[in-house]
């Protein structure tokens, strides 16, 4: 059995953990799935497996033994914009996983996660649904309250640009913070349940930070920097 | 023993006394005798060359000669005065100018003819008329009245008691030479005494307004009174006797004992001490003199004045030189220096006048006591009033002192506030340390140890899982309850509800999610993340003993929003369809003493919340019901 994407190919999946136990528990529960699944255990040989190919696929740690993951995900989305990015998490804490949205990735995978559950979370990558989860829906929601309160941000945690995102959007966040399935906030919402995991594929792209020129820009906009 | 002690003390005391008031008697005699200097050089002079002495006297129908100065009897009526008659010689070569006849000084009133024509009468000059005024009169001689040689000159000197008519000697000869003299005369006892007047009637606003202003101060409001007594005194001519305006005369009579029984009020009042009772008594000579005024006709309020009036007012003047002695000895300060001072003056200025009203010492009876008063009086208020400009200055000064310290006071406050910040702010460390450490406890480390026991034991598998697959989730739930979620309890039971899915999943049991109102639980500002992290372990509890003890195949969990008497209140249920705990306790006994333990932690953690937690359980399933309270509490007080 083999997973595919939507041209037919084999799904690869390049895996960057330092950790072997965890890094073997992923790469059974991926390759159990049908999946094509490289991995590496630093930073240098993450660069290495990305030089031969670019894969479908990034899962990768944020504390690597010779760099921060971060680094990579900022790399291979600028190199490979096609490829979908998660980082893993041992906690799924804000901290870690918002600053890895803002440098591109669009969703995250706990390390402890049953291994059906992290074949889904890829299934459903792949497809174009983005998992969020309601701490992080949250911490997103609390900073656009806080942005609105004051513009001196003294709020702690990762820095967060949330100019961009639309009402709708910070609607859909408010239901996920609170618990409520895809379907309730689509019938809340008076969305269709399809259109749910879109939005948040959207507020993830609207939350990244792509090169350090648009930041100045829009640090500019809101006001942050005086010219 | 206790005389010596309470002898000690007086003996230094009195030495004291001695020495501060020896020196300032002494002064005060220097002063007397300054005064009485004073008075003898300040005596105008006049021009003796062309001085009438000689008069011959007709008073009751006898004729006779007298000398001038002269007094006569006081009486009471003014008809058939006593007649002076004259003569001086008039050379009408040396007459380049006209000629005047210039009486210095009399009493009460004069009409003045030249050859039988009247040229001066001073009943029609009212400052004239007052007998506490040394006022001069002058009248040019008409030079078709003059006849070369001798010429004849009579004067009717009207009295009215109860003083004895004066006449001071009479002077007639060219105007140029008398009018220097009358000038004189006219500035010391006239002008200057409108000119203190004036002076008294605006500082007696300037007084009255301070007084207004300060009603504590009842010292500015005596002496205002005291100088708007005085210049009324000092203003409104009194009537001549024919036009017997009797009640306003005894107005007039009545302002001088009244007045100087005010200044003593001011003395006593001024130097700090209280007014006595008994003083209301110094009032009571001015007052009958008034009351005697509007009843009776004269001449009895003008002899009352003279027994009662003029003593009250030398008793008031030797109080006042005893006020301020004593002020003097205690306090020693310019103040009561200057006061006493002045009051010796006036003293002096009293004798004076009293010996020369009784012709005790031969004198011209030039009575300057009203006006050595008056400059008193303006003193004093000058005085007043630099007193009111420094203590306005103080306060200035005062005020900048203030605000310096006030400044002070603010940064050492600052400063505490800052040092109190810091040691709250320690101190909510600590608490939160605590807090952590022990939810870590209660979770973590539980489950930790568990592990560390299974592998020693050489468990394989499941359990080992289980125990820390549950330590990452109470990892997950302590950290994700420090998260500030602004008193929304849904949003930390929007985390939970994935956590519990991602826990059920394997299970392939389907938690149900019911949120009845929409905004499920009421905002609860008070909430902290202790409050939450007991609310979520229950509710933990509770789906672990509905997955592990009662395998339940649905669980469903229902959040709604209840309207009680105290307003709304929410309420979580957990529901599923297992068998029960009494079931699980006939099962097997570890699992009941398992269930049991757990039912225990959900009731304490319910109970540190204030939450009410209701359990019931048969065969078709278990319902865990937390009632939320109104207001979270603030302290764990069951906790330990």
């Amino acid at each position: 059995m083999s997973e595919q994407g939507e041209t037919g190919e084999t799904v690869t999946i390049l895996l960057v953990e330092d950790d072997a136990p965890t890094c073997w528990r992923l790469q059974d529960a991926l390759v159990k799935a049908g999946y094509e699944v490289r991995s590496a255990g630093t930073l240098a040989e993450a660069r290495t497996a990305l030089a031969e190919a670019a894969p479908r696929v990034l899962l990768t740690d944020l504390r690597l033994p010779d760099g921060h993951g971060v680094e990579l995900i900022r790399e291979v989305r600028q190199r490979f914009p096609d490829t979908e990015i998660m980082v893993i998490s041992a906690l799924g804490d804000e901290e870690s996983v918002i600053s890895a949205i803002t440098v591109g990735a669009t969703g995250y995978l706990l390390k402890d996660a049953f291994p059906t559950d992290i074949a889904t979370t890829v299934r459903d990558l792949v497809a174009g649904h983005s998992p969020i989860s309601a701490s992080i829906a949250r911490f997103i929601v609390r900073r656009t309250q806080g942005a609105a309160q004051s513009s001196a941000g003294a709020t702690p945690g990762p820095a967060l640009n949330t100019a961009k995102l639309t009402p709708r959007e910070i609607d859909i966040l408010w239901g996920i913070a609170k618990g409520f399935s895809y379907a309730e906030i689509a019938s809340h919402l008076g969305l269709s349940r399809q259109t749910v995991p879109g939005h948040i594929k959207n507020i993830y792209r609207k939350l990244e930070v792509h090169t350090r020129s648009e930041a100045v820009f829009e640090a500019v906009q809101q006001g942050l920097i005086k010219l | 023993m206790s005389e010596i002690a309470a002898k000690a003390p007086t003996r230094p005391r009195r030495r004291l006394i001695v020495s501060r008031l020896v020196p300032y008697l002494l002064l005060q005699a220097l002063i007397v005798i300054a005064t009485i200097l004073g008075l003898r050089l300040l005596q105008p002079s006049d021009p003796e060359d062309f001085a009438l002495s000689q008069f011959s006297l007709r008073e009751d129908g006898v004729t006779r000669p007298v000398t001038l100065p002269h007094f006569t009897s006081s009486r009471y009526s003014l008809a058939d005065p006593p007649l002076y008659t004259g003569a001086f010689t008039f050379r009408s070569a040396d007459a380049g100018a006209g000629w005047s006849v210039y009486l210095p000084r009399f009493s009460n009133a004069v009409e003045v003819a030249v050859n039988g024509v009247v040229v001066l009468d001073s009943r029609r000059d009212a400052n004239a008329n007052r007998p506490d005024r040394n006022t001069p009169q002058i009248a040019v001689i008409p030079a078709s009245l003059l006849r070369d040689g001798s010429n004849e000159i009579t004067v009717r000197l009207f009295v009215w008691g109860p003083l004895k008519g004066f006449l001071d000697t009479v002077y007639v000869g060219p105007d140029a030479a008398l009018r220097p003299s009358y000038e004189t005369r006219t500035l010391l006892f006239v002008t200057l005494q409108v000119a203190f007047s004036a002076w008294q009637s605006i500082l007696a606003v300037i007084l009255a307004i301070m007084w207004l202003m300060r009603r504590r101060e009842p010292v500015y409001g005596v002496l205002a009174v005291a100088m708007v007594l005085g210049v009324i005194q000092a203003f409104i001519p009194p009537p001549v006797p024919p036009a017997a305006i009797s009640r306003l005369a005894a107005v007039l009579l009545a302002s001088a004992p009244t007045e100087s029984a005010l200044i003593v009020a001011f003395g006593v009042l001024f130097f700090g001490w209280r007014w006595p009772r008994y003083g209301m008594l110094l009032f009571a000579p001015g007052l009958i003199v008034f009351v005697v005024g509007l009843i009776a006709g004269p001449p009895l309020p003008r002899i009352l004045f003279l027994v009662l009036g003029i003593p009250t007012v030398g008793i008031c003047l030797f109080l006042m030189a005893c006020v301020t002695a004593t002020a003097v000895v205690r306090r020693q300060d310019a103040a009561s220096f200057t006061i006493g001072c002045a009051v010796t003056i006036v003293l002096t200025c009293w004798v004076h006048d009293m010996l020369s009203v009784f012709e005790i010492v031969t004198n011209e009876r030039i009575f300057v006591s009203r006006l050595s008063y008056s400059a008193m009086l303006v003193a004093i208020g000058a005085g007043l009033t630099w007193r009111f400009a420094r203590a306005l200055n103080q306060v200035d000064s005062f005020a900048g002192q203030l605000v310096t310290r006030v400044h002070e006071a603010e940064e050492r406050l600052k400063a505490s506030f800052a040092r109190e910040e810091e040691r709250a702010r320690a101190a909510a460390l600590a608490n939160e340390r605590t807090r952590l450490m022990r939810d870590l406890h209660d979770g973590l480390g539980g489950q930790l140890v568990s592990i560390v026991a299974l592998s020693e034991r050489g468990h394989e598998g499941a359990s080992i899982t289980d125990a820390a697959r549950a330590a990452l989730k109470d990892l997950r739930l302590v950290i994700d309850s420090m998260d500030d979620i602004g008193g929304d309890l849904m949003l930390a039971l929007g985390s939970w509800r994935e956590r519990a899915t991602a826990q059920l999943r394997p299970h392939d049991i389907a938690l149900d999610w019911r949120v009845a109102t929409p905004q499920g639980v009421p905002l609860h500002p008070e909430l902290r993340p202790w409050h939450v992290i007991q609310i979520v372990r229950i509710l933990d509890e509770a789906v672990t003993n509905a997955v592990k003890h009662a395998q339940a195949r649905n669980i469903a969990v229902t959040i709604e929003t209840l309207d009680g008497a105290q307003g709304p209140y929410g309420v979580i249920s957990v529901t599923d369809d297992g068998c029960g705990f009494a079931r699980a306790e006939n099962g097997e006994a570890a699992g009941a003493s398992q269930t049991a333990r757990g039912l225990r932690n959900m009731r304490s953690r319910a109970a540190r919340c204030g939450a009410m937690l209701d359990l019931s359980s048969d065969a078709q399933g278990t319902q865990v019901r937390l009632q939320l309270p109104q207001v979270f509490p603030d302290s764990d007080a069951a906790g330990g």
